[in-house]
């Protein structure tokens, strides 16, 4: 008789636990951590100019970090920076170290499946090379077998590799990996094509191109917890992103921050445009 | 008039055995305070000169000049010093701190009667002195949490601070074996004597032995402490903020410019010479004056 109300409870238990899940998934753990402490933790990257990178008094400054006070005070609370890396970002979320996390980061599969990446993405950007004038670049099958700089931690790292053959360096900074192109020691650098432009619209690579066209044009994503992802938090952050979409934030930051304007973000702007408006 | 001595000086005028007189010479210094010690003060402006000649190396592209990059390095100097190479300093003495203590600990424990407790100081000695430190930086730095909660107060642990951790294992480990080669190293008739004089174990290690020891240990252990802070380095690779990282984002926020690098590096091998080169004459002289005379 015990044993048939202990298998009933049993049998019982293990129906009902999906029902538990469900009310359980949503604690709001780190909004409500975030609230209670009056503070957010951001994320951010401090090597990668103008998104995020310190200036001389050592405070990291850049257009992501404009975005995360923005949301700091929308929420009402104070806002902390906490530098991170390509290799780290996504580790210090799950571990909770930062509650947000807008750190240049590309909206990949496999990174969805580690950190709750909420929509409508906020930039993107394009693969590119910078490579020397006199080799005359035309597509990218001539970088088949050819020695490539990169930098670490960058995703499109692989894909060139598997794609094109070509053999990547990869450096740790920026810094080295242009003194190597410089140095011959590869034929070409691979990065995002925003950069490069950049780069050579600042007039000290006039001997060298972007010959080739952008592959890759990925989303950039920022994430919150993956707890987080469906619930309160994750909610919040598609508002704030659909937000700055919406009436323009993002587009002034680009401009304020001198990255060239980017078609993305304009499409962006016109598709979500209050249909009301004018 | 040179004297002439058969057999050192000329030839063996004999070729009966004799018995060369005894030369005592310096001991053998195979160590990094060594090395270091022994260049010239001045070898501080030679370090620097790299820096000088980089112009005349570096391709001249574009605009941006040799001027440019020293005043960009300029306006970062006081960045980089305090908030990374104090931090090294930091590290490097907190670490020295924890490594010391545990590593005297661990030193006793060797010389421990109890068979078990020498095991196993013996192992975690050995397991710690021939660990590669990066790997033992990473293991600490991904392993530890980024904070306790010790009686529901939240304590946050800082990226350096876990950095002091892991630098301060193999420090520990060594540590050991100086103490343990230290007192291994005072004759064995100081502990026969003692002990027929009624001393109890702890009375001669106290008050016998240790004193006799201390003055020993100092130059290795501050030729530890030199090696230590030049491999403070290698948090970078961690992202803990110290001089290399900063440097690393300071050139990012110049737009890494290629030109940049050997002025930036330059300038924290300066910082670490200035730094180190005064332990390592401090520790030679403290060698010679303690040296074991024969």
């Amino acid at each position: 008789m015990i044993k048939k109300i202990l298998a009933g409870a049993v049998a019982a238990s293990f129906a009902m636990a999906p029902m538990v899940a469900t009310a359980e998934q949503c604690s709001n753990d780190t909004w409500n951590k975030v609230m209670s402490r009056g503070k957010l933790v951001v994320g951010v990257k401090a090597d990668y100019k103008p998104w995020g990178f310190r200036n001389t008094d050592g405070e990291i400054v850049g257009m992501e970090i404009d975005m995360a006070k923005n949301v700091a005070d929308t929420m009402g609370v104070d806002l902390e920076l906490v530098a991170v890396q390509s290799s780290n970002r996504m580790q210090f979320l799950e571990q909770g170290k930062i509650d947000l996390m807008i750190a240049t980061m590309s909206d990949r599969k496999d990174r969805r499946e580690i950190v709750g990446i909420v929509g409508p993405n906020y930039y993107t950007s394009g693969t590119n090379v910078m490579s020397p004038k006199a080799l005359g670049l035309t597509s990218w099958e001539d970088l088949r077998g050819k020695p490539v700089c990169g930098k670490q931690g960058a995703f499109y790292n692989q894909i060139v590799e598997q794609r094109y053959g070509a053999e990547i360096i990869a450096f740790t900074g920026n810094a080295e990996a242009k003194q190597a192109l410089r140095d011959k020691k590869c034929i070409a650098w691979v990065y995002d094509d925003s950069s490069i432009g950049s780069d050579l619209s600042s007039g000290e690579w006039d001997d060298f191109e972007m010959p080739l066209n952008s592959e890759d044009d990925n989303p950039w994503a920022l994430a919150v917890p993956k707890a987080e992802q469906n619930c309160v938090f994750g909610r919040f952050m598609s508002g704030m992103q659909y937000q700055w979409h919406q009436d323009g934030t993002l587009a002034e930051l680009e401009k304020k921050w001198g990255i060239k304007p980017t078609k993305y973000l304009q499409d962006k702007q016109a598709q979500y445009n209050d249909w009301l408006a004018e | 008039m040179v004297t002439r001595i058969p057999g050192i000086t000329k030839p063996t005028a004999t070729d009966l055995p004799v018995l060369k007189p005894f030369l005592p010479r310096a001991h053998p210094v195979l160590h990094t305070s060594a090395w270091l010690a022994g260049f010239s003060p001045w070898m501080g402006l030679v370090l620097f000169l790299p820096l000088m000649l980089w112009p005349f190396a570096s391709h001249a592209a574009g605009n941006f000049t040799i001027i440019d990059a020293f005043g960009t390095l300029w306006n970062w100097v006081p960045f980089l010093l305090k908030s990374g190479f104090l931090f090294n300093v930091i590290i490097s003495v907190f670490a020295m701190l924890i490594g010391t203590i545990a590593g005297i600990v661990l030193g006793l424990g060797q010389i421990s009667k109890i068979t078990i407790t020498r095991r196993i100081s013996w192992f975690i000695t050995q397991l710690f002195r021939n660990s590669p430190w990066l790997v033992l930086l990473f293991i600490v730095l991904l392993a530890f949490p980024f904070e306790i909660t010790v009686f529901g107060v939240i304590i946050m642990i800082p990226d350096w601070m876990k950095a002091v951790i892991g630098l301060s294992l193999p420090i520990m480990a060594n540590i050991s074996e100086i103490v343990r080669g230290a007192i291994m190293s005072v004759p064995t008739a100081q502990w026969e004597a003692a002990e027929s004089l009624a001393f109890s174990r702890q009375q001669i290690l106290w008050r016998i032995i240790l004193p006799q020891c201390f003055k020993r240990m100092i130059p290795p252990w501050m030729n530890w402490y030199a090696i230590l802070t030049m491999a403070t380095p290698l948090c970078s690779l961690l992202g803990v903020e110290e001089i290399i990282t900063l440097s690393r984002q300071a050139m990012e926020a110049e737009n890494n410019h290629p030109e940049l690098l050997v002025p930036f590096y330059s300038f924290a091998l300066g910082l670490f010479f200035i730094y180190c080169y005064p332990i390592a004459r401090m520790t030679m002289y403290l060698e010679r004056r303690y040296a074991v005379k024969i």
